[in-house]
């Protein structure tokens, strides 16, 4: 299998920019999606990094929405969970957003 | 600690993805950040689950560039599917040209 920096270096420099999102944590998180995910092409990793820009941004800017509905200008999880509620294509993310823990506070059960 | 190297999108990039969008004055609280983090990986393994299913019924065992885009398009997410489509085709012809220049 090509290791993905023969494709890094393609694109690295050129239009299309470097990656913003390592493509081996990339990989493994694809790997961790379920066991019938053994081999991935070069290319995918590649595909997801740009295709994870656009889904953060997308995300930001309806969070964000919400933030200054609020009329203040701090992000908080809950503007992000209020943007996941109100758009369709992230209903996969309601169960996340509803129940993720805090990882910086004690956990609850 | 471990898990979270494995099964998340490193903070600093996701919040350096955060910013392009946000105006210079915005204040992004840490549970946001981390919220977007757990997001963002979530959107990896469900649209991963998606091209992967695809493989399968197609006897498949390498999920593809292609599968991802389909899977994408699947999912709702037309307009990223597009764009995907765009860049991958653009990444092939890079590869194919690097190629020849090689031989």
């Amino acid at each position: 299998m090509r290791q993905p920096g023969a494709y890094s270096n393609l694109l690295s420099g050129g239009k299309m920019g470097p990656h913003s999102l390592p493509l081996a944590r990339i990989k493994k998180i694809m790997k961790k999606s379920g066991e019938d995910v053994k081999m991935i092409s070069g290319e995918a990793p590649i595909v997801f990094s740009k295709a994870c820009e656009l889904f953060i941004e997308e995300l930001t800017k309806r969070a964000w929405a919400m933030t200054l509905q609020r009329k203040t200008r701090t992000m908080h999880k809950e503007d992000v969970a209020a943007a996941v509620m109100e758009t369709d294509i992230f209903d996969f993310l309601v169960g996340l957003v509803s129940h993720t823990p805090n990882p910086s506070a004690t956990l609850e059960s | 600690m471990t898990d979270e190297n494995d099964r998340l999108l490193p903070i600093a990039n996701v919040w350096r993805m955060m910013k392009k969008i946000l105006p210079p004055n915005a204040k992004i609280s840490k549970e946001a950040k981390e919220t977007m983090q757990e997001c963002a990986s979530e959107f990896i393994c469900f649209v991963t689950g998606e091209a992967s299913d695809r493989c399968h019924k197609e006897n498949r065992k390498t999920v593809n560039g292609d599968d991802i885009c389909w899977a994408l398009s699947s999912l709702g997410f037309d307009n990223y599917s597009d764009i995907m489509l765009t860049y991958l085709h653009r990444l092939r012809e890079i590869h194919t040209q690097r190629a020849k220049q090689q031989n």
